[in-house]
């Protein structure tokens, strides 16, 4: 099954400093960035900037669930922000979860804790258009890409971007996240698996997240390899070079 | 947090005496709303209404509770308004503002207790099972009129929504999957809207619809007033400010209702629209379960 092309809108909110709306696999989230703002004083730290993420979910109030995801994404941005510019500020990213996708064989009770792993590179992407909207300095941008092992018989399959149904009936789960120049930011995996089903995944995620922006001009066109899902690094770029050619319009 | 900077005094200044000249910043006659718009996602009870600046998502969600103790026979119905800092800074997760609980106090004075949602039509099975349907209001971006932007967006995601289907057979109640059984809607009586008046000079003698975040900051009072397309008035809220003349107030509620007309129009419109959309082949009725009224 293939997915459809990522989308991204930036700038999107007329009062934030940066914002980007994100939808792909059918997840459309948006995020706003407020930065560097003042921090409170519970927050503030003397030597670099405190980076507050907030999920929020579509229906409901967050709770456990979200908790953990904040922790996650802050853990990761806080590493590609340059946090050590901004001593004692507030970088702020609340990420508003519009849609998820639904499973249309289960009727879901509202308050879940159950997989919440293929949510984090929808999160992430979204997350990072929106700091780069709102011009916050980072060492690099990051992509993360979710992966499943699904078994058919008894052999197990590789599935990027697994749909909702796969991944309740799938082995295990991996969620990836690369920067730019592809250093390892996240890994976050749920289930049974082997080193080396984990090898497949870390793999093929490096290739969906940071490796297919280093090939240029000829070596695209030559490389023959079966194409596994989007080009992250490039849709990132492209999305940001429209940006920026219409902010100059005016020149 | 960071405080939101009040409008300077030259600004202030500005604002009033234009208004004092009949002219409003963006160039609108007093008793015209700023350009509304309203989009449905693509699952049901998604409704994101733009309002000039402001932005309001609504999602409708249903699930299957125990009722309360005290009314066994009807269904649960909430509408829970949090502002994100993602509207200011200057809102903190967890710890509500005068606008948030104002907004939510409204809301719940026009949608709930209006008697708009038929909530003993949720109940399933007496004192054990019922619909619990749950409105989240998410303000993306605040530029003045949040209540009448989030009210609309309430009523617009309730009346798109659709709950699973059930049955009661022999006692076993089953709750039916999107695949097997098409989502039925809400037992839906009447659509109320809300409709902000801004009251300014001394005496307040100068109303204005759908005023601007900047508008808000100076004016010197506010009227809330909740009817449906029948001008049934479902509440008025004047909640303190500079007091305004019986006869103005009269007015006001002459104007409101033509703007919940062209509200109504609009939304029956949308909703049109939205359902032509989704009954590509047809076949929607066919697969309804349900039965009419």
């Amino acid at each position: 099954m293939t997915v459809a092309a990522p989308e991204a809108d930036l700038g999107i909110l007329p009062k934030a400093d940066g914002s980007a709306t994100f939808k792909y696999a059918g997840y459309t989230i948006t995020a706003s960035v407020n930065g560097p703002i003042e921090a409170a004083r519970r927050d503030e730290h003397p030597y670099k900037a405190h980076v507050d993420v907030i999920v929020r979910p579509a229906a409901g109030t967050g709770g456990t669930r979200e908790r953990h995801l904040e922790s996650l994404l802050e853990s990761s941005l806080s590493q590609i922000i340059l946090v050590k510019d901004f001593p004692r500020c507030l970088i702020q990213i609340v990420l508003q979860i519009e849609t998820a996708p639904a499973n249309d064989y289960v009727n879901t009770k509202l308050v879940q804790a159950g997989i919440n792993l293929p949510i984090i590179p929808a999160l992430m992407q979204t997350a990072v258009l929106a700091l780069l909207s709102a011009c916050v300095p980072m060492a690099t941008t990051a992509a993360a890409a979710v992966t499943a092992f699904v078994s058919e018989g008894n052999e197990t399959r590789l599935v990027v971007d697994p749909p909702q149904r796969e991944l309740e009936t799938a082995n295990s789960a991996h969620v990836f996240a690369f920067t730019a120049r592809g250093q390892l930011l996240l890994a976050e995996s749920q289930g049974d698996f082997t080193m080396a089903e984990w090898e497949e995944a870390h793999a093929t995620a490096k290739k969906i997240c940071s490796e297919a922006a280093k090939k240029e001009g000829m070596e695209m066109v030559l490389d023959d390899e079966k194409h596994v899902g989007p080009d992250l690094q490039r849709f990132l770029r492209s999305t940001m070079e429209s940006k920026v050619a219409e902010d100059l319009l005016w020149r | 947090m960071p405080l939101e900077a009040d409008p300077s005094l030259n600004e202030r200044q500005f604002v009033l005496q234009a208004l004092k000249e009949n002219l409003r910043q963006d160039g609108r006659e007093f008793d015209v709303y700023r350009p509304l718009d309203l989009t449905f996602g693509d699952e049901y009870g998604h409704a994101d209404v733009k309002l000039g600046k402001t932005r309001v998502i609504a999602k409708a969600s249903a699930e299957v509770t125990v009722p309360y103790v005290d009314r066994p026979l009807d269904g649960i119905f909430t509408i829970a308004a949090e502002l994100s800092p993602m509207t200011s800074p200057s809102f903190e997760v967890g710890r509500p503002t005068e606008i948030e609980v104002l907004l939510s106090r409204l809301l719940e004075k026009t949608v709930r207790r209006s008697g708009a949602l038929d909530t003993e039509s949720l109940c399933l099975v007496a004192g054990q099972k019922c619909w619990s349907v749950r409105v989240d209001v998410h303000v993306l971006s605040h530029d003045g009129n949040l209540i009448d932007a989030a009210c609309f967006a309430v009523v617009a995601a309730l009346r798109h929504f659709r709950k699973p289907d059930t049955s009661m057979e022999a006692g076993v109640l089953t709750v039916y999957t999107p695949a097997e059984r098409e989502p039925v809607p809400l037992g839906w009586l009447h659509s109320p809207f809300c409709v902000t008046f801004s009251f300014f000079g001394d005496e307040g003698e100068i109303s204005v619809l759908d005023a601007t975040w900047l508008e808000e900051q100076v004016r010197v009072g506010s009227c809330t007033i909740s009817l449906n397309r029948h001008g049934e008035i479902c509440q008025i809220a004047k909640l303190g400010g500079t007091p305004v003349e019986a006869v103005a107030l009269i007015q006001c509620t002459q104007l409101a209702l033509t703007a919940v007309k062209s509200f109504t129009e609009y939304l029956d419109q949308k909703l049109d629209a939205d359902s032509k959309r989704r009954n590509k082949g047809g076949l929607l009725a066919e697969l309804s379960a349900e039965n009419d009224r």
